[in-house]
């Protein structure tokens, strides 16, 4: 196996992998979020900013990913 | 005679662009290869107007491509200029209906940024809204035909986490003063256990210090990339679905719609994730008055 045929196989499955673990952790995030909004609606304009800046955070590691992508993605022949 | 010279050059334009398109997302993994790392970026999202025309006339365009991102970030903020020099010299106290829309977007900027600066709000929302507005406005020339996102570039995105490194930094020796800088470099160690702890606090908070810009920076850069290469994959793929008709149609299908306004709505979120973060930084760095309130 080149290196190549490793980098084609392995990448996608690197940002399948990202994206399995930010996928858990939004659910968990805006699942407590639609929680706590139901619990307190007029708090729910400060939670959901709160959650939209959380989930940026959390997507970001599949962005991550991502970018490693791009970055190795011309290198592959 | 003036419409024909006008229109034909556009219309081999976007014929060059239909052909760009299949030409650099077709065969995009054998031109990546063989292009040098420059161009190996540009050349997965869809032509902009710079490209086309460096294509069609070449000359100087050539030269304005190489530097496409700063012209397109340059355009951005010459059009935020405009705008608010066309509102500032012409302002009312019953505002017209263009006033009022301005005046809308910085009063609910404003209270956004209250949320998390409190009384600081005023001193620090120039610099905080007009970040935020201009990144959206970069973020949604990606959308607009024709225009590239410059935030789809790692230059302009990191450079603007750079700017608002060095401000949270300078807002920090503003207001904590040097030694006060120091201290909150520290960790704030106020008992004998935080002095202890002062040689394992200092790298860590300087690593953290330097990591907020790249992970802010990377952010913005990945999700507007991701979102333009998305554009330009399914453009792609409608221009495909179509080439049974004959090779190089110079038009396709759209199915690139939905993910506009996908785009539409991850470009405002990571415009507004940018400056609510930056926004946080500078909150960090300024004096803790109310103890016992987790920043």
């Amino acid at each position: 196996m080149d290196f190549t045929f490793a980098l084609a196989l392995s990448l996608p499955i690197a940002i399948g992998l990202a994206a399995i673990g930010s996928g858990f952790g939004l659910g968990r995030a805006v699942g407590q979020a639609m929680e706590a909004m139901g619990r307190q609606p007029e708090a729910a304009g400060k939670i959901q900013t709160a959650m939209i800046i959380g989930a940026a955070f959390i997507e970001a590691l599949t962005i991550y990913a991502l970018v490693a992508f791009f970055l190795l993605f011309g290198k592959i022949g | 005679m003036i419409l024909d010279k006008l229109l034909i050059p556009m219309l081999t334009a976007t014929e060059q662009a239909a052909h760009t398109v299949a030409d650099t997302l077709g065969t995009a993994a054998g031109h990546a290869a063989e292009q040098a790392g420059s161009h190996a970026e540009e050349s997965h999202e869809l032509p902009n107007i710079i490209h086309m025309l460096d294509k069609v006339v070449g000359g100087v365009f050539g030269d304005l491509y190489r530097w496409e991102n700063i012209a397109f970030a340059f355009l951005a903020g010459i059009f935020m200029c405009v705008v608010a020099m066309m509102v500032y010299r012409r302002r009312e106290m019953v505002p017209g209906s263009f006033q009022n829309v301005v005046e809308l977007i910085v009063e609910t900027l404003y209270n956004f940024f209250y949320g998390i600066l409190g009384e600081n709000t005023r001193r620090y929302t120039p610099f905080l809204g007009t970040l935020f507005i201009y990144i959206l406005i970069m973020n949604w020339m990606g959308i607009v035909p024709f225009l590239k996102a410059p935030t789809s570039a790692a230059v302009i995105p990191i450079s603007l986490a750079i700017v608002v490194f060095f401000y949270s930094q300078a807002v920090g020796f503003r207001r904590l003063g040097v030694l006060g800088w120091l201290h909150h470099l520290a960790g704030e160690p106020e008992d004998i256990v935080g002095w202890v702890l002062v040689p394992l606090m200092i790298p860590i908070h300087v690593i953290g210090e330097i990591a907020k810009p790249v992970s802010l920076g990377l952010r913005l850069f990945g999700n507007i990339t991701g979102e333009d290469i998305l554009v330009a994959a399914f453009t792609m793929i409608g221009v495909m679905a179509l080439s049974i008709f004959g090779k190089g149609t110079p038009v396709g299908i759209p199915f690139q719609i939905p993910f506009y306004l996908l785009g539409l709505l991850m470009s405002a979120i990571q415009a507004l994730v940018f400056a609510a973060l930056a926004t946080i930084y500078i909150a960090l760095m300024l004096p803790h008055e109310h103890e016992g309130e987790s920043h």
